[in-house]
C-alpha cells in the first residue's frame, strides 16, 4: 500500500492527530465547527480513497437526511413548531439538532475510516511495542496465528472433501455439527503440535533470556518533532478557547450558539489548521513532486 | 580445542520402554567443520543434535559427558546458548514466531535485549546477505516455503552463532528451493567458518561438500569418516543406509568400480569415461512392453481451463490428458506451476469454467458428490495431517467403515498394523502418510490422487511405500500423482507428464521421458547419457555396464 506524506509520520505522531481529532469532534456540537471537521475529514478521506472515498460521501447524504428528519420525532422539544406528526409537536429546533448530531456521526465515521487507513496493525504495534514489549509480543503471535488457523481449516476441509467426507449444502443440520466438531479438533491437535514448535524456536532464540528490547522499524525523525511541536500549539490555541466557553451552542428548548466573532476567530482557525494538517501535507507532497518533476 | 566433545553419550527418553534412543555415542566435532548425519528415521538424529543445545535437550535419563568449547554443556546461560548455537527444524511454518519478516529477523536480538543501533545494523546485514531486502516489509504468510525457511536461517544467523544446526531443514521444500537453501548452508560454513552439524535426507546435495559424514542405525554411530570413504564402508557391511547414498556413489559400488569414489554427478561422468574410452558396445537395454490397455480410459481431461476468481489470472489452460486403467501416472513440473490445481480439478474439487473431465467416460458434473468420492476416486492430501480428526489410527479407519476384516486388510496393506492404537500425531513421517493413505483407501477408490506423497519421507519410506502403491496397482487401482521427486516417479510411474504453463506438455513412458531430457532427470541419466542411452535408473546403468563388461543379460 502507498503511504501519504501524514500516515508516513511516527505513529505516536498520528495517533496524536486521530485522538485529538475525534475526541474534540464528538465534544463540540457547535455547527461552525462541526462543518470544519466535516470538511477537512471529507478531504482527506477523498485524498486517500480516490473514487472509493467520493462513494461514502454520496451514501452518507441519505443517512444525514434520515437522522435529521427522524429526530424530531423522538424529541419534541422546542419553539418554533413547523407540524403535529401523531399528535405531538415537530420543531424546528428539534431538526437543527438533529442535523448537527447527523453531521457529528458522518464526521465522526470519516475520521474512523482515515484512522484505519493510516494506523494499519503494524503501526499500531510500533506505538505499543515500545511500552509494553510482552503484550505486543502476545499480539504479533496471534496476528500470526489466526491466518494460520484458517490456511490449516481449509486443508482440512478441503482434505475430507476429496475421500467424501466433506460436508454439502444439503446435508441435515446433525452431520454438519458433528463435521465441524472433528475439523475443531483436528485443527486443535494440529495447532498444538505446531505450537510446541513454535515454544522451541522461541526458546532456541533466547525467549525469556533477559529484559526484551524492540525493535523500530519506524523511526522518530525531525520532522515528526517539527509536526507533534505545531500540534500541541495548534490544540493549546483550541484549548483555551473552549475553556472562554466560544464553542457553546445549544439547540434545544431554546437555540443559543455562540457566534464566533472577533474573539473566537484565533481559536477557530487553530481548529480549522489542525484538522487540515493531512489535507494540506498530502496536498503540498503532490505539490512539490509537481515542481520536481517539471524542472527535470 | 574441539568445538563439541561428546563423550560415552546414553539416553533413554522418559517415556521409553527400555530401547535407547542413544547408546555409547562418542563424536568429536572440530570448529568450522560441515558434518553431515544421517540415518534412517528413528535412528536417534534428531535426540543426538537436541543434546547439542541444552534448551532443546528432551528430559530422559542420560549418561556420559559432553563439552562445548571445552566447558561441560549444561554450565551455558540462556543467554549464550542462544547466541552462540543456532538451531533450524524442520517444519518452515510452525518454526516462525512473529507476522512479519523484519520482526522475524529481529526477534532473537530483541529477546537478548540488544539496542537499536546493534539491532539495526545487524538486521541489515542479514537481510543483504541472505537477499531479503526486498521482502523485508512483507507479512510472512505471504512467502513461499523455501523464503520461510531462508527467514528461519537468518534469524538465527542475526545472532552471530559460532555453530548452526539444522535438522532436515529442506524436507518440507521443493528441490529447486532446497538447494538453495543448501547452498547458502554451505556459503554460510565457506565464507563465515561456522560450524555446521546438519541431518538431511537429500545427500546427493550436500555430501560432496562435507568434511565428515556421520551415520547412525539405533542409537549408535556406526560410521564417521570422510564422505568418499563412507559409501565403501557401507557396501561392504551391506547397510540399509546404502540406499540413501547418491546415485554416484551406488552406480560406482554396484558397479564394484575401481579407485577414487564419485561424489558428483561430474565425477561420476568422468568415471564412466575412464571406463569406457572408446563408448560402450552395448548402448541401450531393451524397451519393456507397456503394461496397460491405451484404449481403457479411466480418466480424461480436455481442454480444461481454471482460475481461483473471475479477477485472477488462469491457473490451468487447456490441460488435456488421457490415463488408463492400471497404471501409475505421474505430473511432474516446476514449483506453483498449477500441477496441484490440476489434481483437484480431476476430481472436481476445482470445477473447469472451460472444457470436460471424464472419469470412467462419464462427465464429472454428472456425478453427485456421495457417488463421486465412494468406490470411484478419493485423494490423498499433501500434508497427512489434514487427515486425521481423531484420537488412534483405529479411530481414524473406523470412521471411515464399519467393517472390521476390511479396516485389518487394508491396515496390514499399508503396514500400521502394529500402529492401530497410536495417536497420529506420534507417528512418524512416513508412518503418518501410511496412516492417511490407509485412511483414503478405506473409500475403496478405483482412481487414487497423490499430492506430492513422498515429500519429507526418506529413502527407506519411499520403498516401502512404493512397494505399496505397485500392490494396489496389481488391484487394478489407477494411481495418479503429482511430485517434484524425479527420481521417484522414473523409477515406479508407468507414464510421467510435463507441466508447464497451465498445460500438460509432453507424456511418455518414464524411460524415453526422462532419457530424452538433459536437465530435467534423473541423476543416473545426467550422469551416464554420454555413453548409455536412456538409463534412467541405478538398476539400468548397472545392468548396462555388467553387460559391456562381458556379463549376461539378466
Amino acid at each position: 500500500m502507498e503511504r501519504d506524506r501524514f500516515s508516513r509520520c511516527h505513529p505516536s505522531v498520528t495517533f496524536a492527530f486521530f485522538i485529538v481529532a475525534i475526541g474534540l469532534g464528538a465534544m463540540i456540537m457547535h455547527p461552525a465547527y462541526i462543518i470544519v471537521s466535516g470538511i477537512a475529514a471529507s478531504s482527506y478521506y477523498c485524498l486517500i480513497k480516490g473514487y472509493r472515498g467520493l462513494k461514502l460521501l454520496v451514501l452518507s447524504v441519505p443517512l444525514f437526511i434520515f437522522i435529521t428528519l427522524f429526530n424530531p420525532l423522538v424529541n419534541h422539544q422546542g419553539q418554533r413548531i413547523l407540524a403535529y406528526v401523531f399528535g405531538r409537536p415537530y420543531t424546528f429546533e428539534a431538526m437543527v439538532y438533529g442535523m448537527a448530531v447527523a453531521g457529528m456521526l458522518i464526521v465522526m465515521l470519516l475520521w474512523a475510516g482515515c484512522f484505519n487507513h493510516v494506523m494499519t496493525s503494524d503501526r499500531f504495534m510500533v506505538l505499543f511495542g515500545g511500552l509494553i514489549p510482552t503484550l505486543s509480543m502476545l499480539l504479533t503471535m496471534i496476528l500470526r496465528l489466526v491466518p494460520n488457523m484458517m490456511r490449516k481449516t481449509a486443508q482440512i476441509a478441503g482434505a475430507r472433501k476429496a475421500i467424501g467426507r466433506g460436508v454439502g449444502e444439503d446435508d441435515p443440520m446433525k452431520k454438519k455439527a458433528s463435521d465441524s466438531m472433528n475439523v475443531a479438533s483436528s485443527l486443535l491437535s494440529w495447532s498444538l503440535e505446531g505450537g510446541a514448535v513454535t515454544a522451541d524456536a522461541m526458546k532456541a532464540r533466547g525467549y525469556g533470556a533477559g529484559k526484551r528490547s524492540s525493535y523500530e522499524i519506524i523511526r522518530f525523525t525531525p520532522s515528526d518533532l517539527v509536526m507533534a511541536v505545531g500540534m500541541i500549539m495548534l490544540f493549546t490555541a483550541v484549548v483555551m478557547l473552549i475553556a472562554k466557553g466560544g464553542t457553546a451552542a445549544e439547540y434545544t428548548p431554546v437555540m443559543n450558539i455562540t457566534p464566533i466573532g472577533s474573539s473566537g476567530l484565533p481559536g477557530f482557525a487553530a481548529y480549522g489548521i489542525f484538522l487540515m494538517l493531512p489535507t494540506i501535507m498530502h496536498l503540498v507532497e503532490d505539490l512539490q513532486w509537481r515542481i520536481s518533476r517539471s524542472g527535470i | 580445542m574441539a568445538h563439541f566433545e561428546i563423550r560415552d553419550l546414553n539416553f533413554l527418553y522418559a517415556s521409553a520402554k527400555g530401547r535407547k534412543s542413544l547408546e555409547g555415542v562418542d563424536l568429536t566435532i572440530e570448529k568450522g567443520q560441515y558434518v553431515v548425519v544421517c540415518g534412517k528415521s528413528g535412528s536417534g538424529k534428531t535426540t543426538l543434535l537436541r543434546h547439542l543445545k541444552p534448551v532443546l535437550t528432551p528430559a530422559g535419563k542420560r549418561s556420559g559427558k559432553i563439552l562445548f568449547n571445552g566447558k561441560d554443556i549444561g554450565e551455558l546461560t540462556d543467554r549464550e546458548q542462544a547466541e552462540l548455537i543456532g538451531y533450524v527444524m524442520q517444519d518452515p511454518d510452525d518454526q516462525i514466531v512473529t507476522d512479519k519478516v523484519w520482526h522475524e529477523l529481529a526477534f532473537g536480538l530483541e529477546s537478548l535485549g540488544c539496542d537499536q543501533k546493534t539491532m539495526r545494523a545487524r538486521v541489515s546485514e542479514m537481510a543483504c546477505y541472505f537477499g531479503i531486502q526486498n521482502w523485508f516489509h512483507r507479512d510472512v504468510t505471504e512467502l513461499s516455503g523455501g523464503q520461510k525457511q531462508l527467514l528461519n536461517l537468518a534469524s538465527v544467523m542475526a545472532m552471530h552463532p559460532q555453530v548452526l544446526i539444522l535438522d532436515e531443514p529442506t524436507s518440507q521444500l521443493d528441490p529447486i528451493a532446497a538447494s538453495d537453501f543448501l547452498d547458502t548452508v554451505r556459503k554460510i560454513n565457506l565464507e563465515l567458518g561456522t560450524t555446521v552439524i546438519i541431518t538431511e535426507h537429500r545427500l546427493e546435495d550436500i555430501l560432496p561438500y562435507a568434511d565428515r559424514a556421520v551415520v547412525m542405525d539405533s542409537g549408535r554411530i556406526i560410521e564417521d569418516d570422510v564422505p568418499s570413504n563412507i559409501g565403501r564402508e557401507l557396501y561392504l557391511k551391506g547397510n540399509e543406509m546404502f540406499h540413501a547414498m547418491p546415485t554416484p556413489v551406488r552406480s560406482f559400488y554396484l558397479c564394484e568400480g575401481q579407485g577414487e569414489c564419485p561424489l558428483t554427478v561430474r565425477d561420476g561422468r568422468g568415471w564412466l569415461d575412464r571406463e569406457f574410452p572408446q563408448g560402450a558396445p552395448v548402448r541401450s537395454l531393451p524397451e519393456k512392453e507397456p503394461v496397460y490397455a491405451p484404449d481403457d480410459i479411466v480418466l480424461s481431461m480436455k481442454e480444461v481451463w481454471f482460475r481461483y476468481g473471475r479477477d485472477l489470472p488462469d491457473i490451468l489452460t487447456g490441460v488435456s490428458c488421457e490415463i488408463p486403467k492400471g497404471v501409475i501416472y505421474a505430473i511432474v513440473g516446476g514449483n506453483g506451476s498449477g500441477k496441484s490445481t490440476t489434481l483437484k480439478a480431476m476430481c472436481g474439487i476445482n470445477r473447469a469454467y472451460r472444457g470436460k473431465v471424464e472419469i470412467f467416460g462419464k462427465k464429472i458434473d454428472k456425478y453427485k458428490s456421495s457417488e463421486l468420492f465412494d468406490h470411484c476416486m478419493a485423494m490423498l492430501p499433501q500434508d497427512p495431517k489434514s487427515l486425521f480428526v481423531k484420537k488412534s489410527v483405529r479411530e481414524e479407519l473406523e470412521e471411515m467403515s464399519k467393517d472390521e476384516a476390511r479396516i485389518n486388510e487394508v491396515a496390514s496393506l499399508c503396514e500400521i498394523t502394529s500402529l492401530m492404537d497410536s495417536h497420529p500425531y506420534d507417528l512418524s513421517g512416513g508412518e503418518q502418510q501410511r496412516a492417511a493413505l490407509a485412511k483414503v483407501l478405506l473409500t475403496e477408490p478405483r482412481i487414487l490422487l497423490l499430492d506430492e506423497p513422498t515429500k519429507g519421507l526418506d529413502s527407506f519410506f519411499k520403498e516401502t511405500f512404493a512397494g505399496i502403491l505397485s500392490d494396489l496397482k496389481k488391484q487394478g487401482i489407477t494411481v495418479v500423482m503429482v511430485s517434484h521427486d524425479v527420481e521417484f516417479c522414473a523409477r515406479y510411474s508407468d507414464m510421467v507428464s510435463m507441466f508447464f504453463d497451465g498445460q500438460i506438455i509432453t507424456t511418455d513412458s518414464p524411460k524415453r521421458f526422462f532419457g530424452n531430457n538433459s536437465f530435467y532427470t534423473t541423476a543416473a541419466n545426467r550422469m551416464s547419457r554420454h555413453i548409455f542411452d536412456m538409463a534412467v535408473s541405478i538398476e539400468d546403468v548397472v545392468e548396462l555396464y555388467r553387460l559391456n563388461r562381458g556379463g549376461d543379460r539378466s
